[in-house]
């Protein structure tokens, strides 16, 4: 369906993706990686933003440059940060929208109305965005995203500035679209993706790290996350020999999720790989603790 | 529609209107204070007709002498002239006359003025020496080489040229007298260049604004990526040019209407541009072609709309590359001196100095001399070759900064 052939993107001498292959389907995907590490650039990539320095994307076999607007009017796009006409109200922003996205007024009108009820902007369809908290912006840009009723779906960090209410509602708006469309999500919030993703793409020195399901990536740390118990003193110590992934204080002591890969001492807890222990296991600080 | 609507709902924009619009009304209520006397000319034409013969003249001369003694009567004066009544009267005999007495001495020396000025007219054009006043330009210029023989080319063409208007017998024909009023000046050159300038203002901001309109409020992501494309910047082209035309149309409308409302040339509209009473400083108005004033108006708006549009063209290509209203602005600005003021850059004794004089800012600034002969822009083709030149170079650029956009990142 969508494919991203031996892509590569550079600004002057800097090298921000490199020999990036994937391939997507039907389905949600998750893009997992720290900020910095060249989500946005590929996402851009594939809005038609940004055009790859090498290689080319393809959509049905037909590189998505050359398909034009044919392509971009298959696709939903939120940005990672976008700004919007602060006079405007949802609906009328949104028919603008509608219109650059070659839907007609008469059209549009009844999709906008049913689009911001079901991001809970049904009572403010009127109001100025000015008066707007970033969330409702960010709800107004989710529906923006959908009013093309897209084929494929790209939201870069979606659920910045949502409530937990919010983003609890807007996975399983995502788990509904993605049973018929291609959806790409992008975030650094591992949560976010985790229980919804079909696959995980996560990319790591302008490459990409893995293209797997959860389960699969989880695997790649199987039998080599675990949790015990220590007092605070000998936490320092600890840090400097290990990878931990989370610490915590419970009823004077310290627990402490880590890495271990070599044999490990009885009073260790093997604990289940989740796939945040990954995020931070293949996106650690170097100088903070050694595998062993 | 929607790209025009950010300028439309822009306070800036329709403050500047109104401010420009108000400003000019007042430019020409404030400039009025001879608008009755204008009115004679409407008469002279009513009765004697536009043009001016030497029976017209002698049947309005009969006339004048006829009110003369009219009034010498009624009033109890003795007097020659009117010229002479007032040179020689004082305030306290003034204030002895009635108001219908007083009315009518004014009318009568304004119609001895046009009299007088009618009759020394062929006096007056067999006294002007084409050749002379191109060889007394080079020297003022300080012009040598081939821009001197350049400008000396274009006076023995205008030396033609002001033959045969005299053998037309163009400059014989009713007009308000240049000499006591500049009409033309005070229209084409105060009023239209406040007109120019203002209009310029607006539609760089305007084009500026639509242009950068998604860079500045941040909205490029979500509208470039659309099913429309960097094909909206076309869109943002079309909302220019119609805001363009729409703005220089409607003031132009409303400056023009008042000028109009206030200053009676009903009457005047197809007088020959180059009439002797339209002279005004030391050479008179000598157009290369028999245009009436009404056609000389209606090439002198067609001319601020290519300017206008010709600026918006420009403003639009450098938004489109700086992606920045202001600094789109204030480039635009920057070229509008410095093409004002290229040719004094140039050597006077190469062709360049003439050759760069071709922009649009002399163009748009001089527009009471266009179409005029004599004068360092008065070539006969002055006027086109640069809308044109400036079409070719617009059309240029802006395809160029399009090319560009569409080969951009959009970060």
């Amino acid at each position: 369906m969508l494919v991203v052939k031996e892509v590569s993107k550079q600004y002057g001498d800097f090298t921000a993706l490199r020999d990036i292959q994937l391939e997507f389907e039907t389905g949600l995907y998750g893009l997992l990686a720290p900020n910095g590490a060249g989500k946005t650039t590929l996402i851009k990539m594939l809005a038609t933003l940004l055009y790859p320095t090498k290689g080319e994307v393809l959509y049905n076999g037909n590189n998505i440059i050359d398909m034009d607007s044919s392509y971009r009017e298959l696709l939903g796009y939120l940005p990672q940060q976008f700004g919007y006409y602060k006079n405007y109200s949802p609906k009328q922003y949104l028919l603008y929208l509608s219109a650059l996205k070659g839907i007609s007024k008469k059209e549009a009108l009844p999709k906008i109305i049913e689009l911001l009820d079901k991001v809970a902007l049904g009572d403010v369809v009127n109001k100025k965005m000015k008066k707007f908290s970033g969330g409702m912006v960010q709800r107004v840009g989710i529906a923006q995203a959908l009013l093309n009723d897209p084929k494929i779906l790209i939201l870069d960090e979606p659920t910045a500035g949502l409530d937990p209410k919010e983003r609890a509602r807007f996975r399983n708006l995502l788990t509904d679209l993605a049973r018929s469309r291609l959806v790409i999500v992008s975030t650094h919030i591992v949560s976010d993706i985790e229980s919804i993703a079909n696959e995980i793409i996560m990319i790591k020195n302008q490459q990409i790290l893995y293209k797997d399901s959860v389960e699969t990536i989880c695997g790649t740390l199987d039998g080599a996350v675990f949790e015990t118990s220590m007092e605070f003193e000998q936490l320092e110590s600890f840090r400097q020999d290990h990878v931990l992934l989370s610490e915590k204080q419970e009823y004077g002591k310290m627990i402490v999720r880590f890495i271990h890969k070599e044999t490990p001492l009885v009073d260790w807890l093997p604990v289940q790989p989740q796939l945040e222990d990954v995020f931070l296991y293949e996106y650690r600080d170097e100088t903070n603790g050694t595998v062993q | 529609m929607y790209e025009c609507r950010k300028v439309i709902q822009s306070p800036i924009f329709l403050g500047l209107f109104l401010l420009f619009s108000v400003y000019n009304i007042y430019l020409i209520v404030s400039s009025s204070d001879h608008k009755e006397e204008l009115k004679i000319v409407n008469e002279l034409i009513d009765t004697y007709g536009r043009d001016i013969s030497d029976t017209s003249l002698a049947q309005l001369d009969q006339d004048i002498q006829q009110e003369m003694t009219q009034l010498k009567r009624s009033a109890g004066l003795e007097f020659q002239s009117v010229h002479e009544l007032l040179e020689n009267m004082s305030l306290e005999e003034q204030e002895a006359y009635s108001q219908e007495h007083w009315n009518q001495i004014q009318q009568l020396a304004v119609k001895e003025m046009y009299f007088n000025t009618a009759r020394s007219i062929d006096e007056s054009y067999a006294g002007i020496d084409i050749q002379a006043t191109g060889e007394g330009e080079v020297r003022m210029y300080g012009l040598s080489g081939s821009s001197a023989s350049y400008l000396l080319q274009e006076y023995e063409k205008l030396d033609k040229r002001f033959e045969e208007l005299v053998k037309n017998g163009e400059q014989k024909q009713w007009f308000f007298a240049g000499k006591a009023y500049f009409m033309h000046s005070f229209l084409f050159q105060t009023v239209f260049r406040h007109i120019i300038i203002e209009s310029l203002l607006l539609i760089v901001l305007a084009t500026a604004l639509i242009t950068a309109y998604e860079f500045e409020q941040k909205t490029q992501l979500l509208t470039f990526s659309t099913k429309r494309g960097r094909k909206l910047m076309k869109d943002k082209f079309s909302a220019s040019i119609a805001i363009a035309v729409a703005t220089m149309i409607l003031l132009l409308g409303i400056t023009l209407g008042t000028f109009f409302i206030v200053f009676d040339y009903s009457h005047v509209w197809s007088t020959s541009i180059s009439s002797a009473f339209n002279w005004e400083y030391n050479f008179p108005y000598i157009a290369w072609w028999d245009i009436s004033v009404g056609t000389f108006l209606w090439l002198a708006a067609g001319m601020v709309l290519a300017g206008g549009l010709l600026m918006s063209c420009l403003t639009f290509a450098l938004a489109t590359v700086v992606k920045n209203s202001y600094i789109a602005f204030a480039g635009i600005a920057l070229f509008f001196v410095a093409v004002l003021l290229l040719p004094s850059f140039m050597s006077k004794s190469s062709i360049l100095f003439f050759i760069t004089g071709y922009n649009l800012s002399q163009l748009l600034l001089g527009i009471s001399n266009s179409f005029m002969g004599g004068g360092l822009t008065g070539s006969r083709n002055y006027e086109w070759l640069t809308v044109s030149c400036w079409t070719l170079i617009a059309a240029g650029i802006c395809f160029a900064a399009y090319r560009r956009f569409t080969k951009t990142d959009i970060g």
